[in-house]
């Protein structure tokens, strides 16, 4: 059996692994190595399979320098030491550094406070619904061990200390629903660490031949999506990301230099209000339904030109904003000259035979709409594939889409139909972004998937201004009104099909999108705003902190009141042992005759006053009160005396 | 100067108390203590036993641990409002609750505890005295990591089951011949979470007595010869049985009549005659020397020699002397009157 101090170490250092594998992929590998290593030789030492390291004059000097020098490799490795991602690292590894010197209980304390730091962390790097049971089990253990290293005397069973935990963690879940609602929060940050580098994920500002078709092959949400009235149709869902005006013959990319003012628009139709979570992509676009009339953030920037929105900083977690949004707009106004020279220019050595196909056609139509009709039934009649693997490309990437391939995917058409538009002279742009989407009914939302990534382009036509002209929807029309997953079956991983297709798997996806949607619309995004807004919800109209300090008092005080009457009956729910069961059933039978036993009343003087009341059973009851006391006071009862005690207490009749 | 060892709170010097961690690292944690105790005594002056502790008599803070668990909380939620980080929020409200409820849960350990008998079992100097304290649990939830203290340092850590009835045995070195008084007993808890420390003072007058250590190479007086039975305390071999009589600290719970406790009529003795022909007189005047203190440990170490042997002896000290007997609560009353010598004080 493991003692009580034993226990205690081992709680703690459970405890503070269990951490180290929350924040595992957070930190680097050789410090949750030394962190586990630690924690086994700990666990070990306080079984007694290893022993403990000898006491020598040079040990503290030897953890003092081992301590400086893991620091700076620590500092070494990221080249700071604030930031989330260095400040982990420095966690675990002192975490480590105490388990090897921990000794008394006071440094088993410790452990686990390290390891509700490293808690912490983790729950700043991720907030995911997946991982939110697994906060949950570690701060349960967390407490159990804070209980089993309270206990001194050892009398706590590990299963007890759960217990315990669970009931005092159940009954602060109030008070923490409580103060989750009501505790003010502020906006905004009073102290900022350094967040790590992270790869970039989605569409970047930059479209090569293939690069589209790279995120065709991922299941994973942009983001999500729910309108507030009825979502327009699905073909009309064109998500705008990041459009791009500079093509190399090869590569479209969006050059700011090229800043030039945006023509006078004027808004047609109904508002299309919807709310877009974007999912971390470490880049800075964001992503708005068709032309974009204002978004919900401040630090949201609309450049002129084309309305693309950025913001100043890439994005990290999950943001959310409010768009409003016009699907149809007429524009007033010629395109200024800046711009139709920024908007036409094509490198004069590449794709020689798109630029003469283009001049040819421009030649025979009577003006740029009738030009631009005339290029999309050429992309119809010749024979184009929509395919996810084009084959090789050259440098001259529209002419091999156009003339040799004939195979290409939405943005092989968009780059080509665009460099044919700017080849005749009219002005044209590619668009990258996101169409359609995948309703999700648990939700009542639509999910974009990296694999609805899209791109077409928009040219400049005098009548309409900027026009969208999607090349892929006359190529494969079907594109429009579908996903890539139905349209391209066999190219995509088998994997991701599979998830598609099953009617079962694909109901609990959504539900568990459903879930996760939930989580991160009305948990992780709780903030001072939303808190303002439960207020009104509560009809309070002009809330403030005031009211927020009241709510929170008001349910800090009904926590209080109800923790008070809950715990009235007592502490730890052990049951008695065998004679105090036998007093206990005694007492409740003579409550009968006479008023209960005063907690401080003896059983003797208890016997004799419930023998006033009924003379005929005094010295029956005497009798049993004597026994009662001679097996509680007297030495060691046996088992044969106790099972006599308990015979007598079943054949007492009133 | 013998006499009574006075170990009384609040005033008294309790430098060698255990640090018991109410207040950290203070050096005025022991003047706050002590102003503590005065300002609960003249709150709650003088108990009667037994006494149920009401929640009006539990004292709470947190422990150095809980401090440090707070510190914890709070650094959380700066963290988790800093980020706007609802997740950590949650954890942090969570834990904040969780301390809350331990507070709770501590002070419900402790409120509604009876303390219903102390007694004290003398020893020698030098020995370890020990001080009976019998607690109870009405409660049908058991009570786990009560602790038992008395100024001095001595304390004991019991658990009580649910209805039940536990002894605490606290262990008094006793250092000086006299009587050791004991005039508070505090009883506290950490239980569960070693967060907060509840704790109680019981004031109630009880002591115990630290006879003369057995000490002394001098020549066992010769006997002297008398008539008469005095009536003692069972001992092996002695058959004639001679009636009942009061408990008295000391008496081993093998001699209680049992019996006559269960039909009401109090705890009682048996006790048998034996017969005394010979005895010795110990008496204080005859034994030589300076040193008073001396003296009585050669009285005290005649009288234990004198009872291994199951001889019958007396016992004259100045003013005041003890016929002669034998038995074990005959020694006692003889030590105890070594121990009481000096103090005034009838034994």
């Amino acid at each position: 059996m493991v003692s009580a101090a034993a226990r205690s170490t081992v709680a703690a250092t459970l405890v503070f692994v269990a951490s180290v594998l929350l924040i595992a992929l957070d930190a680097p590998a050789w410090c949750v190595v030394i962190a586990l290593g630690a924690a086994t030789w700990r666990v070990l030492v306080a079984v007694g399979y290893i022993a403990p390291l000898k006491k020598f004059a040079g040990r503290r000097f030897l953890l003092g320098a081992f301590t400086a020098a893991l620091v700076i490799a620590v500092a070494a490795s990221f080249r700071t030491l604030n930031g989330l991602a260095a400040g982990t690292a420095l966690l675990l590894v002192m975490g480590a550094l105490k388990l090897l010197e921990s000794r008394s209980r006071r440094d088993d304390g410790i452990v686990v406070g390290v390891a509700l730091f490293m808690l912490l962390a983790s729950a700043l790097a991720t907030q995911s619904l997946l991982r939110v049971p697994l906060y949950l089990l570690t701060v349960w253990g967390a407490c159990a061990a804070i209980a089993l290293i309270a206990d001194r005397g050892g009398s706590l069973a590990p299963r007890a200390a759960l217990r315990l935990a669970a009931r005092a963690l159940a009954m602060s879940i109030p008070l923490a629903a409580a103060c989750f609602l009501f505790f003010p929060r502020v906006a905004g940050q009073f102290w900022a660490l350094q967040r790590a580098d992270q790869a970039t994920s989605g569409l970047s500002d930059e479209m090569s031949p293939g690069s589209i078709s790279r995120l065709a092959n991922e299941y994973d949400p942009a983001f999500r999506v729910r309108f507030e009235d009825s979502p327009p149709p699905q073909a009309a869902l064109y998500w705008r990301g990041p459009v791009l005006n500079d093509f190399d013959g090869f590569t479209w990319r969006r050059d700011r230099s090229r800043y030039y003012p945006g023509a006078n628009l004027e808004m047609l139709g109904a508002p299309v209000r919807y709310r877009v979570s974007l999912e971390p992509t470490n880049q800075r676009w964001l992503f708005a339904l068709d032309t974009v009339d204002q978004v919900s953030r401040r630090d949201a920037f609309m450049a002129p030109a084309d309305r693309q929105l950025s913001v100043s900083e890439p994005i990290t977690g999950t943001l959310s904003y409010d768009g409003v949004s016009y699907l149809a707009t007429r524009n007033h106004g010629p395109l200024s000259t800046l711009g139709r020279r920024y908007e036409t220019t094509l490198p004069l050595d590449r794709n020689p035979r798109a630029r003469a196909l283009a001049l040819d056609l421009r030649a025979r139509s009577g003006s740029d709409a009738q030009f631009a009709r005339a290029v999309l039934d050429w992309f119809r009649d010749n024979g184009l594939e929509y395919t996810l693997e084009p084959g090789v490309t050259t440098l001259d990437s529209v002419d091999t889409t156009l003339f040799d391939s004939k195979r290409g995917f939405c943005g092989h058409f968009a780059s080509s139909y665009a460099t044919m538009m700017r080849a005749a002279g009219v002005p044209a742009r590619v668009v990258t972004g996101y169409l359609g989407g995948e309703w999700n009914p648990v939700g009542g939302y639509y999910i974009v998937r990296q694999s609805d990534a899209h791109a077409w382009t928009e040219v400049w036509l005098d009548e309409t201004g900027w026009t969208r002209i999607d090349p892929t929807a006359v190529v494969a029309p079907e594109r429009l009104q579908r996903g890539i997953f139905d349209l391209l079956p066999d190219s995509l991983p088998a994997t991701s099909m599979f998830l598609h297709n099953s009617v079962w798997l694909n109901r609990l996806e959504h539900l568990w999108d459903g879930a996760n949607h939930w989580w991160q619309e009305r948990v992780v995004e709780f903030n001072a705003g939303a808190q303002l807004d439960l207020l009104r919800d509560f009809g309070i109209d002009s809330p403030s902190w005031q009211h927020l300090g009241w709510a929170f008092a008001g349910g800090l005080v009904l926590w209080i009141a109800w923790v008070t009457l809950t715990l009235r009956r007592g502490v730890a729910r052990v049951k008695p042992d065998r004679i105090g069961r036998a007093w206990i059933r005694v007492t409740r039978k003579l409550a009968r005759i006479a008023p209960a036993r005063e907690p401080a009343e003896g059983p003797m003087e208890y016997a004799r006053r419930v023998g006033t009341h009924r003379p005929d059973l005094a010295a029956r009851i005497d009798a049993l009160a004597s026994l009662y006391a001679r097996l509680r006071f007297g030495r060691e009862a046996d088992h044969h005396q106790i099972a006599i005690f308990e015979r007598e207490v079943r054949n007492l009749t009133l | 100067m013998p006499g009574r060892e006075t170990v009384k709170t609040p005033e008294a010097n309790v430098s060698d108390e255990r640090v018991t961690g109410v207040f950290p690292v203070f050096p005025i944690k022991d003047a706050l203590r002590r102003r503590m105790g005065a300002w609960a005594r003249r709150r709650q002056g003088d108990d009667r036993l037994p006494i149920v502790i009401s929640t009006r008599r539990v004292y709470i803070l947190p422990t150095r641990a809980g401090f440090a668990f707070a510190g914890l909380v709070l650094v959380m939620l700066l963290a988790g409002l800093n980020y706007s980080n609802s997740v950590s929020l949650l954890i942090t409200f969570l834990l904040g609750g969780f301390g809350m409820i331990a507070m709770h849960l501590t002070h419900r350990n402790l409120a509604g505890v009876a303390l219903r008998t102390v007694a004290g079992i003398d020893a020698f100097v030098g020995e370890h005295g020990r001080l009976l304290v019998t607690l109870e649990n009405s409660a049908d939830t058991a009570r786990l990591g009560l602790e038992c203290e008395v100024a001095g340092g001595a304390r004991a850590a019991v658990d009580v089951p649910a209805g039940g009835t536990v002894r605490a045995d606290l262990g008094l070195s006793l250092v000086r011949r006299g009587r050791l008084d004991v005039d508070r007993i505090t009883l506290s808890t950490r239980f569960p979470f070693g967060l907060f420390r509840a704790w109680t003072y019981v004031h109630v007058k009880t002591g115990l007595l630290a006879w003369p250590v057995p000490r002394g190479r001098r020549e066992t007086p010769p006997e002297a010869t008398s008539g008469g039975n005095t009536p003692a305390v069972h001992r092996v071999g002695d058959e004639e049985w001679a009636g009942l009589r009061e408990f008295r600290s000391g008496d081993s719970p093998r001699q209680v009549a049992w019996g006559a406790y269960a039909r009401g009529r109090g705890l009682l003795v048996k006790t048998y005659l034996s017969p005394a022909a010979h005895y010795r007189l110990f008496d204080l005047a005859t034994v030589p020397g300076a040193d008073l203190e001396r003296r009585l440990e050669q009285l005290s170490a005649w009288i234990v020699a004198a009872h291994a042997r199951g001889e019958h002896y007396g016992l004259r000290l100045a003013e005041q002397s003890l016929a002669p007997g034998a038995g074990n609560e005959h020694r006692q009353r003889c030590l105890n009157g070594l121990a009481l010598y000096g103090s005034g004080e009838a034994w």
